[in-house]
């Protein structure tokens, strides 16, 4: 495990990468049942209208993508492998699962943003726990969205309640993690 | 606009990396350009194809109605039932922010709202098609899931007690 920024696997890769994998299959199926479901019940205007639709947001994410995944790529060789296995590697209980999860919940951004950091972070060191608690991090606590979005919506009081009840969860959720998947290898 | 906001911000932070790097360990370079290239290479089939059937799901799935629900069910089955909807409401940075509102207008109780809410900022399909599973594969995608199931039950069962 040591050294993967030299050798050939690819940054937080879980598998082996073929370009044709399960992954891919069960996205195009899944896009294929969907398919079918609108051309059937709403009709070959909106299927087409939708197509249109994701298909140009999918080419305008791109650079956003590439930018994301370079990122991605430089970090193991822009932090030193010790420091990040010392603060959120395997060993690094739950004090690293904290700096993990608070890293989650402070960087502003969306998924690409978001996950290109994770994944660049486990090749550089972090472990699975940390990976977890960095994306609940996130989902559960992320600032930008919260302070933006929630607030805008829902009263104050709720917004700070499900704040304070989910604080914990990025770093049980990343215990659980290590307990559960120790043999994880990436 | 967000999208192009995000990009140039990310494009700075690369090419800031980039430079830095280009000065302090330049034969890291190519390694970096190759893995960023395969990386990118097996993520675009991915990102349209979990995009565009996220998008004909989506379009499938009846959420401009699902207030309605929160009121019919209540106690543990209310909360096990928002959660469901709460993953099954796609995405967008506020979608469920929005619905919870107007169920909380419609009178709905504060436990199947967490619940919902919670489940939402967990699950939400689209991300994990289109983003998650691409970038950290199925595996990471997969527990990451399991681990989290029963947060938004938790919560909403805690309501239910308090």
């Amino acid at each position: 495990m040591t050294g993967m920024a030299k050798n050939s696997t690819l940054p937080g890769s879980s598998t082996p990468r073929k370009l044709v994998d399960g992954s891919l299959i069960f996205l195009i199926a899944l896009g294929v049942a969907g398919a079918i479901g609108v051309w059937f019940l709403k009709g070959p205007d909106v299927f087409w209208q939708i197509l249109g639709h994701e298909v140009v947001f999918a080419a305008a994410l791109m650079p956003k993508i590439v930018a994301g995944v370079l990122i991605a790529s430089a970090l193991p060789f822009l932090i030193s492998r010790d420091r990040i296995t010392a603060a959120i590697g395997p060993e690094s209980g739950w004090r690293g699962l904290a700096i993990a999860a608070a890293a989650g919940a402070i960087i502003p951004g969306g998924p690409s943003v978001t996950y290109p950091l994770a994944l660049g972070l486990m090749a550089a060191g972090a472990d699975l726990g940390a990976g977890i608690a960095i994306v609940s991090g996130w989902v559960l606590l992320g600032l930008n969205r919260t302070l933006i979005w929630e607030l805008s919506f829902l009263p104050a009081d709720i917004v700070a309640l499900r704040f304070v009840l989910c604080l914990p969860f990025p770093i049980l959720l990343g215990l659980a993690t290590r307990k559960l998947w120790k043999d994880f290898a990436p | 606009m967000n999208i192009l906001i995000g990009t140039i911000l990310l494009a700075i932070g690369a090419a800031t990396m980039l430079r830095h790097l280009s000065r302090t360990q330049p034969d890291a370079l190519p390694d970096i350009f190759t893995r960023t290239k395969q990386t990118t290479t097996f993520m675009v089939p991915r990102i349209f194809a979990g995009l565009i059937g996220a998008g004909f799901l989506a379009a499938l799935l009846p959420v401009d109605q699902v207030e309605r629900f929160f009121g019919e069910s209540a106690g543990v089955t209310g909360v096990l039932f928002a959660t469901l909807l709460g993953a099954l409401t796609p995405g967008g940075p506020f979608v469920a922010f929005a619905i919870g509102a107007s169920a909380l207008k419609a009178g709905a109780a504060l436990a199947p709202l967490m619940a919902y809410v919670t489940a939402w900022c967990i699950f939400n399909f689209n991300r994990a098609l289109a983003y998650e599973m691409s970038f950290m594969g199925r595996r990471f995608t997969a527990i990451r899931h399991i681990v989290s199931l029963p947060v938004p039950i938790i919560l909403g069962c805690l309501l239910l007690v308090i």
